[in-house]
């Protein structure tokens, strides 16, 4: 374990020491404060529009901080050979999938708590109340999605040749499962055979990240997410990013690193 | 005396990218071995095997047949890596961490204690004279500097044997005394290193045995001396050996 | 010939020659209809498809008045033709069918159960409480900046005028800024009955002034007939609203054969003749005199 865990703060580390956390929080902070500066009929307790575009910034500097974060890894130590020096310690390649991992996590976890406060503050600004089990549950939640958005990216960086090529697929598989996951039995339905068929396979198949989305929970002040399909959710999370991790270690193992 | 590197008729292929060719031979049946406390020159031409010998022995590639054993354990457990320090050739290490916090990322994946770390860590950076700038991140850092923090983090772990690949590579006639210099030190505390290199006169001066290798095959092995022999000099013995002759 | 002069002239004389150019066809260039030079920055930016945005932000509007419960292109939206916080206003037909309430229909397998935990699940509207159910609270405020934006981006929209200044006034209790978006709405839909029939209740109901009510919501009448017997057809529930608004003004001024006038020309528009000839007959009754069938409208 401890192998994992230095692995990951080498991640963490990578994560504070560039700048692109820091540019994306600063034109969150920056967006949003025009976004409040707007006069609206001079009314100062509208709020829920400010909490949309805060949460959706918010959402879409977590998934590209994930992302390219996680796509970077495998292959930056491939290209600046670090891979080799690092195989060479006692170190098997699972530990290091799972370091990389956990660290991509975790520093996604920092990230998003960051965001959290101020979204906390910003609503706070307006609302004057603070619900911070409900905030608890969106943010947790959301950790969650990004946990599987990142082992999805790295089982990718490990199959497609460049970070660039996998973080566009990426993207582009995370957003369609945002917007259309939660519908494609309804699209399978007007659909002939075979095609329906496969469409139904893909709908049971994919992680349906739509559900970690709640942001319209926290925007319109819906009450808690009961508890026990909050637990059953992460626990639905943690199943794919199992699936997904064993599916790199997999690839992983049968990979020349030289 | 047990060998503490050892090869058996190691062989590796590689599937070729070429149409008539459907695989091509990097190994052929390879049977080396390095004794403790020796310094161990692994000569060839670009293209031989040398890396691929060394990308088996530290479990990067899996032999296609053959075996490979380091300390008596199969170079496919992590624990035969637990004695073992690696330098890569033109290795860039993490820009954005300082020397030190690089060192100490090693030193735990040892499993090295805190306070051994940081004895560890002082000692190699006053080593490898890297004590000035060891709160700068690597990417300031000048090529030989590089060389220099990944010669440190291949003896973070003390290790019993150090595998050297191209050790001097890109260095100047300065850097590269340096590491002539350490690879002594180490041979009088009682390590062995195992190395590839090109600088034909260094392996000479440091060297007690050497390999060379040709296109997957081993053309020779011995003390300097003894390949050198009628030739006025390892460089000269060595092109004869790869087949090459002068004009 | 290795002088720059002459080149330097000849630079000189193009770029004069290229400002009078400009100069001489500004005017007209100003004057072509197709000029975006007259338009904001939206509308050079988007162009035409901001209407398609504004259109977005208003069933935005909709989608906050329900507090996020609301279908999307895969579900059942019959219950949503007409947007719920317009047709709240009372000034809009709607075109509505089907249970508002369950548009997500039976679960259909055990994700989608699963899933509908995690987005809101229950029809509620914003004036009403929304998701705190806070009954009769203000918290159809939250609607407002869809609404602004949607006008911004669609000037000619008359309904995002009315849609905002109805709530403005009758939930926010807010009239200055109903009055000032009615106007806007003026300036640039000065031929809408909709957004006088709207400003004649703000007169009427949060500043009191009857006699501005009434003339706006005359000026209203006109405007509406103006229009194409086609387009009257498709636009009766304003001009009723119109004639039983003066009616009941013209009543409690204690002008009731004014308002009798007032209820017959709603009638006229009306698809429940028979509930306000009900009307009619009761003030008839306070009158105390017969139906004069020689009687003619006023207009």
């Amino acid at each position: 374990m401890k192998n994992i865990f230095a692995v990951a703060g080498v991640v963490i580390k990578e994560l504070y020491r560039r700048k692109d956390f820091y540019v994306l929080f600063i034109v969150t902070i920056l967006i949003c404060l025009m976004m409040a500066s707007v006069n609206i009929f001079n009314d100062a307790k509208i709020v829920r529009y400010l909490k949309e575009i805060c949460l959706l910034l918010v959402w879409i500097s977590s998934i590209v901080i994930a992302v390219t974060t996680t796509a970077r890894q495998i292959p930056a130590e491939r290209e600046n050979r670090t891979l080799l020096p690092l195989l060479a310690k006692p170190l098997t390649r699972a530990q290091l999938i799972a370091g990389k991992f956990l660290g991509c996590w975790l520093a996604c976890g920092l990230a998003l708590l960051c965001f959290y406060i101020f979204f906390g503050a910003l609503a706070a600004s307006r609302e004057h109340q603070w619900p911070l089990l409900n905030y608890f549950q969106a943010a947790m939640l959301h950790w969650f999605m990004l946990g599987i958005v990142v082992a999805l990216t790295l089982l990718g960086s490990l199959v497609f040749a460049a970070p660039s090529s996998n973080s566009t697929i990426c993207f582009i598989v995370v957003g369609g499962i945002l917007f259309v996951g939660r519908h494609l039995d309804q699209v399978a339905l007007t659909l002939l055979e075979p095609t329906r068929t496969i469409v139904y396979s893909i709908y049971f198949a994919i992680p349906h990240l739509e559900l970690f989305d709640v942001r319209d929970l926290v925007i319109h002040n819906w009450p808690l997410i009961p508890w026990l399909y909050f637990s059953l959710a992460l626990l639905y999370a943690l199943g794919y990013m199992a699936v997904f991790l064993a599916g790199a270690c997999l690839v992983f193992r049968r990979k020349a690193v030289n | 005396m047990t060998a503490i590197l050892k090869t058996e008729k190691l062989r590796v292929e590689y599937r070729s990218r070429e149409m008539r060719q459907k695989t091509k031979v990097a190994l052929c049946g390879l049977d080396l071995e390095v004794h403790p406390g020796e310094v161990f020159g692994f000569l060839g031409p670009n293209g031989a095997g040398k890396t691929t010998t060394m990308n088996v022995l530290l479990g990067f590639v899996p032999p296609t047949s053959g075996n490979a054993s380091l300390f008596g354990i199969d170079v496919r457990q992590p624990i035969a890596r637990q004695r073992i320090g690696y330098l890569p050739e033109l290795t860039y290490y993490y820009k954005f961490l300082t020397a030190e916090e690089l060192l100490r990322f090693y030193a735990k994946i040892f499993g090295l204690a805190r306070a051994e770390a940081d004895r560890r860590i002082d000692e190699l950076l006053k080593l490898v004279e890297l004590e000035h700038a060891r709160k700068r991140p690597i990417k300031s850092y000048s090529k030989g500097m590089q060389q220099r923090v990944g010669l440190a983090q291949s003896l973070i772990n003390n290790p019993d044997l150090l595998v050297l690949d191209e050790p001097t590579s890109g260095l100047d006639p300065l850097g590269r005394m340096k590491v002539r210099e350490i690879i002594q030190r180490l041979k009088k505390e009682g390590k062995t290193v195992f190395f590839s290199s090109h600088e034909l006169g260094e392996v000479e001066t440091v060297c007690d045995r050497v390999a060379i290798i040709h296109q997957g095959e081993l053309k020779a092995i011995g003390s300097v001396n003894e390949i050198t022999g009628r030739h006025a000099s390892l460089e000269k013995a060595f092109l004869e050996i790869i087949g090459f002759t002068t004009p | 010939m290795n002088s720059p002069r002459p080149f330097l002239l000849l630079l000189i004389a193009l770029l004069v020659f290229c400002f009078g150019l400009a100069a001489h066809l500004e005017p007209q260039f100003q004057a072509w209809p197709g000029s975006r030079a007259k338009g904001d920055i939206i509308a050079v930016v988007l162009g035409d498809s901001r209407r398609l945005f504004a259109n977005t932000f208003y069933v935005k509007a909709d989608e906050y008045y329900h507090s996020g419960y609301y279908p999307t292109m895969f579900d059942d939206n019959a219950a949503f033709q007409t947007t719920h916080m317009a047709a709240d206003t009372g000034a809009v037909s709607s075109k509505n069918h089907g249970d508002e309430h369950g548009f997500l229909g039976p679960r259909r397998n055990w994700i989608d159960a699963f899933g509908r935990n995690f987005f809101p699940d229950r029809h509620t509207h914003l004036d009403s409480g929304g998701a705190d159910d806070l009954s009769g609270s203000d918290e159809v405020r939250e609607i407002l900046p869809w609404l602004k934006l949607s006008a911004d981006l669609d000037p000619d929209n008359v309904q995002t005028y009315t849609v905002t200044a109805f709530w403005l006034r009758e939930r926010m209790n807010n009239a200055a800024e109903a009055d000032t978006i009615l106007h806007e709405g003026l300036r640039n839909c000065p031929e809408s009955y909709d957004i006088l029939f709207e400003l004649g209740r703000l007169y009427n109901e949060s500043y009191h002034d009857r006699d501005r009510a009434r003339n706006v919501w005359e000026l209203g009448v006109r405007k509406w007939q103006k229009l194409d017997p086609e387009v009257k057809k498709e636009n009766r529930i304003v001009m009723e609203q119109l004639c039983i608004h003066l009616a009941k003004l013209e009543e409690d001024a204690g002008n009731l054969p004014r308002a009798i006038e007032w209820l017959q020309q709603a009638q006229e528009v009306s698809l429940m003749g028979p509930v306000i000839q009900q009307q009619i007959d009761r003030l008839r009754g306070k009158l105390g005199e017969e139906f004069n069938p020689l009687m003619k409208p006023l207009y």
